[in-house]
């Protein structure tokens, strides 16, 4: 086991290190992947509880790796985040089954809420309530 | 090389004209030609009977010589050709050409022919029968008439016994009387009516090129010069061709032709500039994104930790709450670089109007705002993007709890159906004057809208007058003041045409009153007394309200001055000062103009603000007719 708790995948480097500041001081674990090919390859997909993932990335689009993530752990809880929040973004990406979309640029607080209701979404999803 | 198409008419009219003349000069002349060679055979006719009655006491007398010398003697007169008598042999007895006295004639001979024609003597034929033409051996036309010399009592009983009272015919008088004379006149009757026709076709083909010119080839020289310049991309072209004929009618539909040409080029060119402006927006926004996620990422974190240091944390907040003011503007850019036509689907505003509302919950509740919904159960669908109708609802939501403050408040969002009466709503989207020229002012807008624009004198000066674009309202602007009460002309400010029609008058004061044409050339017309409100929209007022669907959104905060009021739907314009883009309600206007609705605002300072959407429910029935 890895430990690591969250996966971010996200071309730039100044996000992937302000989300890895914020959520590491909360005490979650993080691994950091720069796009969908290294996030898809990367070992703590295996094992991690959340994946926080790019809408734009340079080789594939953020739906394409939530669809691939849902095929192998169809569980595990993806966050997406996008450039900018349309109804119609929200409306697709529940439908390709993300837990949730933040949308940039969001603050310490916004992270923290989303990463926590996504993480408990998920764990209700375990106990089979809904 | 382009034929004129006057050219080709006169050639035209020119060549039926001519062929119908001549056709007429031919049936005359032939006309002329025969009657007068009846006038001439009767006359010979005469001469003969005349002669033949001046000689028969000669005959019966048998004064052979004294006959020869009467003969000869009438023989001479110039307009006899010669006078002969000869017998039932055909011998000639006497001749006024003593030459020929003793030849034989057979019954072929042309002085013959008309009695002998079928080989037995007949009596006397009509004198028509009994005339022929022929040429003289010197190459004068000639008119004979030969006379039968039938026998009579007195000749049978004449001392000489030289008949005897069996026979009918003792013999024949031949007159012959040349035809020049005649030939003459006919030549000359001809010429006259050859230089007649030149005359008549020369004056027909003068008025032929005139008409023509002036009916047809200038109205059409001025449809192509104005063609042309459309084509060259000046869509303020306007071509005055007057007249009911389908000239006229095609110039009026090329004026409205281009006048919404104009307009549809406008619209285009203002999403062009939106769409690029919004495309360049986009891009910013995208790559302010990343960057300002880490900063603000950063700070606000910062901020949380820093909590036990009050200055630091003051420092901090005001990091903060820029950064998020710049959040705020990259999404109004990039709200309004998402401004797309709409993808119009039977919706249903009251389902909108709940996702809306179920969107905002959380933040209008933090906000202190109480949100009541008063949605009709009998709301029937429209042809809407459901997004962006949401986009709108949620903008004005919004506006709503901003315009509540920090102490919050109640805002009622209601959704019916109603009807939507003409005037104060009906938007007048196309003005010309009556010979076509594009009367709406894109420059001068009034409520946001191109206002009509036309020319008025008062005491011997000239200025423009904008009309307000929405049917009914008065918020016309006048470049000049004037005095209230006073009739003041009105004419198309391009070609300068009268608009006033004294015959109608004005409802309300009875002054004359001025007509644009609208849309379908339909009239709307306006009381040209200055202060007196009256304007007919007749064809509209006909048909009556228009059916709609209304989204209102109220609430009881402070309210909007005037100023605010005027240019709310203008782009960056914000009463929120650092909290808004001004971006927002200029989305929204963009979003309800796009689906032919309208969105009208009452505000009370002091007392609250209503925005109303209306979304047109004929839309859908014509979008169905049209698909």
């Amino acid at each position: 086991m890895s430990g690591k708790d969250v996966l971010v995948i996200d071309d730039e480097a100044v996000v992937r290190a302000a989300v890895r500041r914020v959520l590491e001081a909360s005490g979650l674990e993080v691994a950091t992947a720069d796009d969908a090919a290294s996030g898809l390859d990367h070992q703590a997909l295996a094992s991690c509880r959340l994946v926080l993932c790019d809408l734009i990335l340079p080789d594939r689009s953020g739906m394409e790796v939530l669809r691939e993530i849902r095929q192998r752990r169809p569980e595990l809880p993806v966050v997406l985040i996008t450039g900018y929040a349309t109804p119609d973004h929200a409306a697709r990406a529940r439908d390709a089954g993300a837990a949730d979309f933040l949308a940039k640029p969001f603050d310490a607080r916004e992270l923290l809420d989303t990463v926590r209701r996504a993480l408990g979404a998920r764990s209700i999803a375990k106990e089979g309530v809904t | 090389v382009r034929t004129r198409i006057g050219l080709q008419m006169v050639a035209a009219f020119g060549l039926v004209t001519a062929i119908g003349i001549g056709l007429l000069a031919m049936v005359t002349l032939r006309t002329q030609r025969r009657d007068m060679i009846v006038q001439l055979t009767h006359s010979a006719d005469l001469l003969s009977e005349t002669v033949k009655r001046s000689t028969e006491d000669y005959m019966l007398e048998n004064r052979r010589e004294s006959l020869r010398r009467q003969i000869e003697a009438i023989g001479r007169e110039q307009r006899i050709g010669r006078v002969r008598v000869f017998n039932k042999e055909g011998r000639i007895a006497f001749s006024s050409e003593t030459a020929e006295v003793g030849h034989v004639l057979d019954k072929q001979a042309e002085s013959c022919f008309a009695c002998h024609v079928q080989d037995r003597p007949l009596e006397k034929p009509p004198v028509q029968e009994r005339a022929r033409i022929f040429t003289a051996p010197d190459g004068r036309r000639m008119l004979g008439i030969v006379n039968p010399i039938q026998n009579q009592p007195s000749c049978t009983s004449a001392a000489c016994h030289a008949h005897g009272p069996d026979t009918t015919l003792l013999g024949v008088l031949d007159v012959t009387v040349p035809l020049d004379e005649v030939d003459r006149q006919i030549v000359a009757s001809r010429n006259r009516i050859v230089g007649l026709a030149v005359v008549a076709l020369a004056v027909t083909g003068a008025l032929l090129a005139w008409l023509s010119r002036r009916l047809v080839s200038r109205p059409v020289e001025a449809l192509a010069a104005g063609t042309r310049r459309v084509a060259a991309g000046d869509l303020t072209t306007t071509i005055s061709v007057r007249g009911a004929h389908e000239l006229g009618e095609l110039a009026r539909a090329f004026n409205a032709m281009t006048a919404r040409l104009s307009e549809a080029q406008h619209q285009l060119a203002q999403a062009d500039k939106l769409a690029s402006v919004g495309r360049l927006a986009a891009g910013v926004a995208h790559e302010i994104n990343n960057p300002l996620t880490g900063v603000l990422t950063y700070a606000s974190f910062l901020q949380e930790r820093a909590a036990h240091d009050p200055e630091l944390s003051a420092d901090l907040e005001v990091i903060v709450r820029e950064t998020k003011r710049c959040r705020e503007i990259v999404r109004g850019l990039l709200d309004f670089a998402r401004q797309t036509p709409p993808r119009r689907q039977p919706t249903d505003l009251n389902e909108v109007a709940r996702r809306g509302a179920a969107v905002l919950m959380n933040q209008l509740q933090l906000d202190r705002v109480a949100l009541a919904l008063d949605l009709s159960d009998d709301l029937p669908r429209v042809e809407a993007d459901a997004n962006q109708m949401q986009q709108v609802l949620v903008n004005l939501l919004l506006n709503a709890a901003d315009a509540l403050g920090a102490q919050g408040g109640t805002i009622r969002l209601t959704s019916r159906r109603s009807e939507l009466p003409p005037r104060g709503h009906e938007r007048i989207r196309q003005a010309t004057c009556r010979k076509g020229c594009n009367l709406l002012d894109r420059g001068t807008r009034i409520g946001g809208l191109p206002a009509v624009r036309v020319l008025r004198q008062r005491d011997g000066r000239e200025f423009l007058f904008h009309l307000d674009p929405v049917y009914g309202r008065s918020n016309h602007v006048s470049a000049e003041a004037c005095e209230e009460g006073v009739v003041v002309p009105a004419a198309c400010p391009r070609c300068r045409v009268e608009l006033v029609e004294p015959e109608r008058t004005c409802e309300r004061c009875g002054a004359p009153t001025f007509a644009v044409r609208g849309p379908d050339d339909e009239t709307i017309r306006w009381c040209s007394r200055t202060g007196c409100h009256f304007t007919w929209w007749e064809a509209r007022e006909r048909r009556g309200p228009t059916p709609v669907v209304e989204l209102r959104v109220e609430d009881d905060g402070g309210g909007m001055s005037r100023e605010t009021l005027a240019s709310l739907f203008e782009p960056f314009f914000t009463t929120k000062g650092g909290r808004g883009t001004g971006l927002g309600l200029a989305v929204t206007w963009g979003i309800v103009e796009g689906h032919g609705g309208t969105i009208e605002v009452e505000s009370e300072e002091g007392k609250g603000s209503r925005f109303t959407v209306r979304l047109p429910l004929g839309a859908t029935d014509q979008a169905r007719v049209a698909a």
